[in-house]
């Protein structure tokens, strides 16, 4: 079957006849690419013949424009010496002529015998003929004739080397001239002019320009997925500032005012303090459990200094947030999760940054323990698609009892992914959160790492367009 | 958190197991495995188990947990003559001393590398690199008693250990090298802590350095331990050091502290700790029950020992434990000595209706709108800089009214929180001038202005014809789709071109911006193709109250 192009082509020629490519084109109302495509595939099928030719197309020079319109200098000098008696001084002709011109007309009028040169005087023997004025007026209107040879050895002449393709249509089959429909147009339709006919067949294995679809950031999606998972598991999600004070991301959480984790090394603070007045009585009672204890505890002993809790930090963790919203919200039951923006004093290699996403989450009820903990976060990783969950004993400074939970991948094996507890009496008693208090947190970014296959952070927060773009919606 | 080396023939043959059995239990005790090797393994043990930082402890504790010995070991405290003054001079300073003579103790090499990696630890961690607690161990046969712990000036000489020569209190801070490592501790004190034997000779000077003399050699047997610091660490400190030597059979002799006030203290205090600890509460933070038998049996698996009479618990904890504060610190144990794999997870029953945050709402509807219109969703890091922020961009922003500077920051590209998206974007797309055109991308997220978060928009697109039609468009169809009656204004912003910029105005307010990024931008960006962009306020139009 014939391709569009080749159709519209053997349609516009009369066969047997030769046409330059630009003629074909302007008949078809092609453009010389296609006409050109389109003749050689008729061509492989036998139906018409490309011939391509290299023709010298001449053209005047300058000084040969200048003869055509003034005359040849030989021209003038047999002018001139009929106009004085058939002869004249060399050394006065020169100076009419000019030296160059005078030189020339002199050595041609030699070689046609039609002058003498004695004791410097030119003497006009016979009135030669001038073919090559004829000559060059053919050029100049495109013919070339025998001439040409003499006006290039002149350089009165000179030419270019064109290429010329001429297509020739060899015949006309009736069977491949049938019509075809190719871009099924406004007019195709309305005029149902497509009826009856074929389709023109697109080579359906050549690949189309790439386009990229507009999507969601590949991590954006896991946390909406965790996101749904806390929601459906009837959580209300809550939201805080970056910029927090010690007391809420330290103080409140009975982290030690000497904790290193409190250090200027591991946390960026702010040179700004805030006034904790509006917070109430809160202050005072972390103030006395922090010194003596509460609820049997001893506590850290020392002194309590309110100054350290005024000033401002860039959040370490989103429990800054949990804390404050439990202290606003301190009946049970309660329910609550965050997935947020966390920062550390950190430098930036594969697998840390001073910035990171942070999901955390709390219960606080009367009836629930330790083992209801467990059961959430198992629940949380089953439905994030982790089927092996195992707990092993963790450290936190305001957990009681604390616990690392660890999924299994293949290939991997164990990878702890968080950590959680109840929060300690010393951490609720003084807020007066009434019950107990399930408290989770898990960096995100290793949850992503895991489900994207990625070796580096950098890739969440640095986006690679090329990455983004050839990261499937659908991993896996 | 510090990482504990345990070698496996030393650690095989302190516990009585192997290391199959080892390797098998210690993630269920607490701590993670950093790494294993044929020689050795790599444990980081928990800041609140100091105890943990040597071999013997680990030993003490796995022959408890893999069930070898249960229960809390007595440790013998005997009576002697050792005596030390603390003078009136040193309590503001450095108040607190304490110590123990250990004896008797064959000092083989595993036992110096254990205490030196031990005292380091304990410095580090309980210390909080020597200001609350700083550790001193002497060859007890070049230590004449009775001690005085006491002030000098900084003219007060003496050898420090590793010189052979006198060196002032001063040149030591300059120029030995512990000297001016933890000079930093005394920096503003008129008086240095001392402590001095009955020969006039100095032994110590905490936290700083030991004297030269009383350097332990391979010929020493016996110790003389100091702690000082200010508060109840030091007796941590010391009760870990003494327990751990006596386990390698060292015997524990006692020392006598006198303060000026006339009150003495007989140190080390090894005898255990009463606390009560009764079962309701246990089965309340646990969440289930336990029979009596289990509970003394995880308590003893713990190192402790337990008498159970009706609803109470009497525990004894043992001198070393220095994380016991509440009832709460010893169900924890009592969970890890059950095994926490052997606790049965439940979900909660606690029964809440969920909800979304408004902001994430608003941000959903965004991202909705932004990809309808052919829009790739970026993530761009909060930290910025003024540079790219404010310089790059021709637009100035004040510190603190708008942009929050870190005190300490560790690059030069984050040195302040950012208050705008758009350079974020602008910065994003000279990263990524490789790839194919066009990109059009946009982020929605937080910004921090006054301290306080924001919630933006902000989208860029850059082609060969990105211009201000197009992004006026866009910023069209984003305010029809959000419903929103709105209309442009003359902008001053100098990020983008005079007369092909524009404020978004509501009802009067800015609430955006957008328009053709001027040329000076882009050349600053190394971007080389134009860009046209938007940013919306969108905590402005869509009110979501206070923050936490």
């Amino acid at each position: 079957m014939l391709s569009h192009i080749e159709i519209t082509l053997l349609k516009a020629l009369e066969p047997q006849r030769k046409y330059r490519v630009d003629e074909a084109a302007s008949i078809s109302g092609m453009k010389k690419d296609s006409v050109l495509k389109a003749a050689h595939l008729l061509q492989e099928k036998g139906l018409a013949r490309v011939e391509i030719t290299t023709k010298k197309v001449f053209r005047l020079t300058e000084e040969g424009k200048r003869y055509l319109e003034e005359g040849l200098p030989e021209e003038r000098l047999v002018r001139l010496l009929k106009e004085q008696a058939k002869m004249g001084k060399v050394e006065e002709l020169k100076k009419t002529m000019g030296k160059k011109e005078f030189g020339i007309a002199l050595g041609w009028l030699r070689k046609k015998g039609a002058i003498s040169v004695e004791n410097g005087v030119v003497r006009l023997i016979k009135a030669p003929e001038f073919e090559e004025r004829e000559a060059l007026r053919a050029v100049a209107e495109g013919r070339a004739g025998s001439m040409v040879k003499t006006l290039l050895k002149r350089r009165l002449v000179d030419f270019e080397e064109k290429k010329e393709i001429h297509v020739t249509i060899l015949k006309k089959c009736e069977e491949e001239l049938r019509e075809y429909i190719a871009d099924i147009t406004p007019e195709v339709l309305s005029s149902r002019s497509w009826r009856g006919k074929e389709f023109l067949k697109y080579d359906i294995t050549i690949p189309s320009k790439e386009i990229f679809a507009a999507k969601l950031h590949p991590y954006e999606r896991i946390i909406k997925e965790c996101r749904k998972v806390f929601l459906e598991m009837g959580f209300t999600e809550i939201k805080g500032n970056y910029v927090q004070p010690a007391f809420w991301n330290f103080d409140a959480l009975f982290q030690p005012q000497d904790h290193p984790a409190r250090d200027m090394q591991d946390t960026f603070y702010l040179d700004r303090y805030v006034e904790l007045e509006d917070e109430g009585d809160v202050v005072e009672r972390v103030k006395e459990t922090h010194e003596r204890g509460i609820a049997g505890s001893t506590g850290w002993g020392g002194v309590w200094s309110i100054d350290k809790a005024k000033q401002l930090v860039m959040r370490t963790h989103t429990t800054a947030i949990t804390i404050h919203y439990l202290a606003k919200n301190p009946e049970p039951p309660v329910k609550a999760f965050c997935i947020d923006r966390v920062y550390r004093r950190e430098t930036i290699d594969a697998t840390h940054l001073p910035e990171f996403d942070q999901l955390e989450g709390v219960v606080l009820d009367e009836n629930v323990g330790f083992k209801d903990l467990l059961g959430l976060l198992r629940k949380f990783f089953l439905k994030m698609g982790f089927e092996d969950v195992r707990f092993r004993p963790g450290y936190f400074p305001y957990t009681e009892p604390s616990v690392e939970p660890e999924v299994y991948v293949e290939g991997l094996g164990w990878i702890e992914l968080g950590g959680a507890g109840v929060f300690r009496k010393e951490v609720t008693e003084p807020l007066g959160i009434k019950g107990k208090v399930l408290a989770w947190g898990l960096g995100i970014g290793r949850l992503a790492m895991l489900r994207l296959g990625m070796k580096d952070l950098r890739r969440l927060y640095l986006p690679d367009i090329g990455w983004l773009r050839s990261t499937p919606v659908i991993k896996r | 958190m510090p990482v504990v080396t345990l070698y496996w023939d030393e650690l095989e043959k302190l516990v009585g197991e192997d290391r199959q059995k080892i390797l098998e239990r210690l993630p269920m005790l607490g701590c993670d495995i950093e790494r294993v090797e044929k020689e050795y393994i790599d444990v980081e043990f928990f800041p609140n188990r100091p105890d943990l930082y040597s071999i013997e402890g680990v030993a003490r504790a796995l022959r408890g947990f893999l069930d070898i010995e249960h229960g809390c070991r007595e440790y013998k405290v005997r009576p002697a003559d050792w005596k030390i003054t603390v003078e009136p001079s040193v309590l503001e300073v450095r108040p607190r001393i304490v110590g123990c003579v250990i004896r008797s103790l064959r000092i083989t090499d595993e036992v110096i590398r254990s205490l030196m990696e031990v005292q380091e630890d304990l410095h580090w961690t309980i210390g909080r690199n020597r200001r609350k607690m700083a550790i001193g161990v002497h060859d007890l046969s070049r230590v004449y008693f009775p001690l005085r712990y006491t002030a000098v000036d900084g003219n007060f000489s003496f050898i420090p250990l590793d010189f052979n020569t006198p060196m002032t209190v001063g040149e030591i801070l300059e120029k030995h090298p512990k000297g001016r490592e933890y000079s930093f501790i005394l920096e503003g004190k008129k008086v240095y802590p001392m402590i001095v034997d009955s020969k006039g000779e100095t032994i110590s000077f905490p936290p700083i350095i030991n004297a030269e003399k009383t350097r332990v050699k391979e010929t020493t047997t016996d110790l003389f331990i100091d702690v000082t610091g200010f508060d109840e660490n030091v007796d941590r400190a010391l009760n870990i050091l003494a327990t751990m030597l006596a386990d390698r059979g060292g015997r524990v002799e006692r020392v006598e502290i006198t303060y000026p006030d006339g009150r003495t203290e007989y140190m080390p205090d090894l005898s255990p700790k009463k606390m009560v600890v009764s079962k309701e509460e246990i089965f309340s933070l646990l969440g289930f029950e336990m029979s009596e038998d289990e509970i003394k049996h995880a308590l003893g698996k713990m190192n402790f020992n337990a008498e159970i009479s009706g609803g109470t618990i009497t525990v004894l904890v043992p001198p070393y434990r220095a994380d016991i504060m509440h009832e709460w610190d010893i169900i924890e144990d009592i969970a890890i000595g059950y095994g926490y794999d052997r606790i049965r997870p439940e979900y909660p029953p606690t029964n809440t209706v969920g909800s979304t945050h408004r902001w994430n709402d608003v941000r959903d509807i965004s991202r909705e709108i932004m990809l309808g219109l052919g829009y790739l969703e970026v993530i761009t890091f909060t930290l910025t800089n003024e540079r790219v922020q404010y310089e790059y961009m021709r637009r100035k922003g004040r510190i603190w009214r708008d942009y929050t500077p870190l005190m300490h920051p560790l690059t030069e590209d984050h040195t302040v929180v950012r208050t705008d998206i758009l350079p974020k974007l602008l910065e994003l797309l000279s990263y990524n001038t490789h790839h194919p055109m066009p990109q059009r991308i946009f982020e929605v997220g937080d910004v921090v202005i006054d301290g306080k978060n924001r919630l933006r928009l902000a989208a860029c697109s850059t082609h060969a014809r990105a211009n201000f039609a197009e992004i006026r468009s866009v910023v069209q169809a984003v305010m029809r789709e959000f419903n929103l009656e709105w209309n442009a204004a003359e902008s001053g912003d100098g990020a983008f071109v005079e007369g092909r910029r524009a404020d978004i105005v509501m009802n009067g307010e800015k609430v955006g911006v957008f328009g053709e990024i001027h040329p000076e931008v882009l050349e600053r960006f190394k971007l080389a193709t134009p860009v046209a962009g938007f940013e919306l306020n969108l905590s402005e139009i869509f009110d979501a109250g206070e923050l936490l």
